[in-house]
């Protein structure tokens, strides 16, 4: 009876909720953007000092030339490779229950992907002749944005592309650490982690929310390569060596 | 979680991690996605003309503390809960507390169900009395409602965006609802 009673006006309240005159909000994005851009001005000077003050700690990234520190950045929880972004924190909302795929991907050969991409296609000679090769989220040209190569039935995956465009893909890992991969700086994930893609549009609506295994990532030139489902860092920073 | 639910929060997800990196075409994003529900939350939590500078103000801060979002219960919740902070302190500053600054239905029904003139009449009525009664609870009990039922948020939106365990949220609720309830009741029966 009583819950009866309280139902009836819990869906009183919620319909009263549509009644309620609530004038036009303004629309606040000039409004705090300036506001914001001021405010950032201000603080550039100390977030310097605070820059400075990271690489100072985390060995690898203070002794990267200047060009490489603009792509590698460790301020707060975020580690940034070109095109790859980590967040040192556990996903929202848990990790994904099923994977999905990257947009547009269709089956190729080497030869192709070495034709078709707008960056140098290389093959981790540790890991031999790959099953699959797929080519990812095309232009109007038909020029590939990601080149994936599978290995030992699927459960390894390389993913190479062009890292100097804006950050393709979002990581959210508590794990996740900086390592030397030969010349330049790595990120390691140990565990599972999601990843989001972002497409070539840079448009933040992808909802490629893919489950991955232990990963490396790492630069070369403006390429960045990510291996994913090599189970200790030694065996895949022995992979990411061996690129041809 | 519906599956719509999730695709949002990972946008957001993902708008936050640019928008941490210092990107404010990201962080625009956000604040073109959440002006309309912080907005209605200001006015619903009291904060009535100011409702748009409350707003403003709580984007500001929220990007300042960006570093600390964590996104255990989605970006609109831990946003509304700066909104909701706001709210108070320009309570304070006002030193005044005219509550919840809320007029019921001065415009018309937008989908006419009842075509019986005295049967709208009393709806209307009914629905000026409910919020009557909502004013006079106690600000914890009328927030509580308002985020539960007024905005739609679930107990863990509910218990972000007030900054109290989920417990509380729950006997709170139970609390404000049994008080209205009553006073509904007393109206109802003159004497009783």
């Amino acid at each position: 009876m009583a819950d009866h009673v309280e139902d009836a006006l819990v869906a009183e309240l919620r319909a009263l909720g549509d009644w309620l005159d609530v004038p036009e909000p303004a629309d606040q994005r000039a409004a705090v953007r300036a506001r914001l851009a001021r405010l950032d001005h201000r603080r550039r000077r100390v977030r310097r000092w605070i820059v400075a003050t990271v690489a100072a700690i985390v060995g690898t990234v203070a002794v990267v030339p200047p060009a490489r520190a603009a792509v590698v950045d460790g301020v707060g929880d975020l580690l940034r490779v070109a095109g790859i972004e980590v967040r040192r924190e556990a996903a929202p909302g848990g990790l994904p229950a099923r994977p999905s795929r990257l947009p547009s991907v269709r089956p190729s050969t080497l030869d192709e992907a070495r034709r078709v991409a707008r960056f140098p296609v290389r093959v981790p000679a540790a890991l031999g002749v790959p099953d699959r090769v797929l080519l990812a989220d095309p232009d109007d040209a038909g020029a590939p944005r990601v080149v994936t190569l599978t290995y030992r039935g699927g459960t390894v995956r390389f993913d190479q592309f062009d890292g100097a465009v804006s950050p393709a893909f979002f990581k959210s890992a508590p794990a996740a650490q900086w390592v030397d991969i030969g010349a330049g700086p790595g990120i390691w994930l140990p565990g599972p982690h999601p990843v989001t893609y972002v497409d070539r549009k840079g448009i933040e609506r992808t909802e490629t929310a893919r489950l991955a295994g232990p990963t490396l990532i790492w630069v070369a030139g403006t390429v960045t390569y990510r291996l994913e489902g090599l189970s200790t860092l030694k065996e895949a920073r022995a992979v990411a060596l061996s690129l041809d | 979680m519906s599956r719509l639910d999730r695709a949002t929060e990972w946008d957001d997800a993902a708008a936050v991690t640019r928008a941490r990196a210092g990107d404010l075409d990201a962080y625009e994003v956000l604040v073109a996605r959440y002006t309309a529900p912080a907005h209605r939350a200001a006015v619903l939590l009291g904060a009535g003309a100011d409702a748009d500078d409350v707003v403003q103000d709580a984007f500001v801060k929220a990007h300042r503390q960006i570093s600390r979002y964590r996104g255990e219960s989605g970006f609109r919740p831990w946003l509304l809960a700066i909104v909701a902070n706001e709210t108070r302190n320009l309570h304070r500053s006002r030193r005044r507390r005219d509550g919840l600054v809320l007029r019921a239905a001065a415009r018309e029904d937008p989908a006419p169900s009842s075509p019986d003139p005295a049967e709208s009449a009393m709806a209307a009525e009914r629905r000026q009395r409910l919020v009557d009664q909502i004013r006079l609870l106690d600000a914890p009990e009328r927030e509580v409602l308002v985020c539960r039922y007024l905005l739609d948020l679930s107990e863990a939106e509910t218990a972000t965006t007030l900054g109290v365990p989920k417990g509380t949220v729950k006997s709170r609720t139970a609390r404000a609802l049994a008080k209205l309830r009553n006073r509904l009741l007393v109206e109802e029966v003159p004497g009783g």
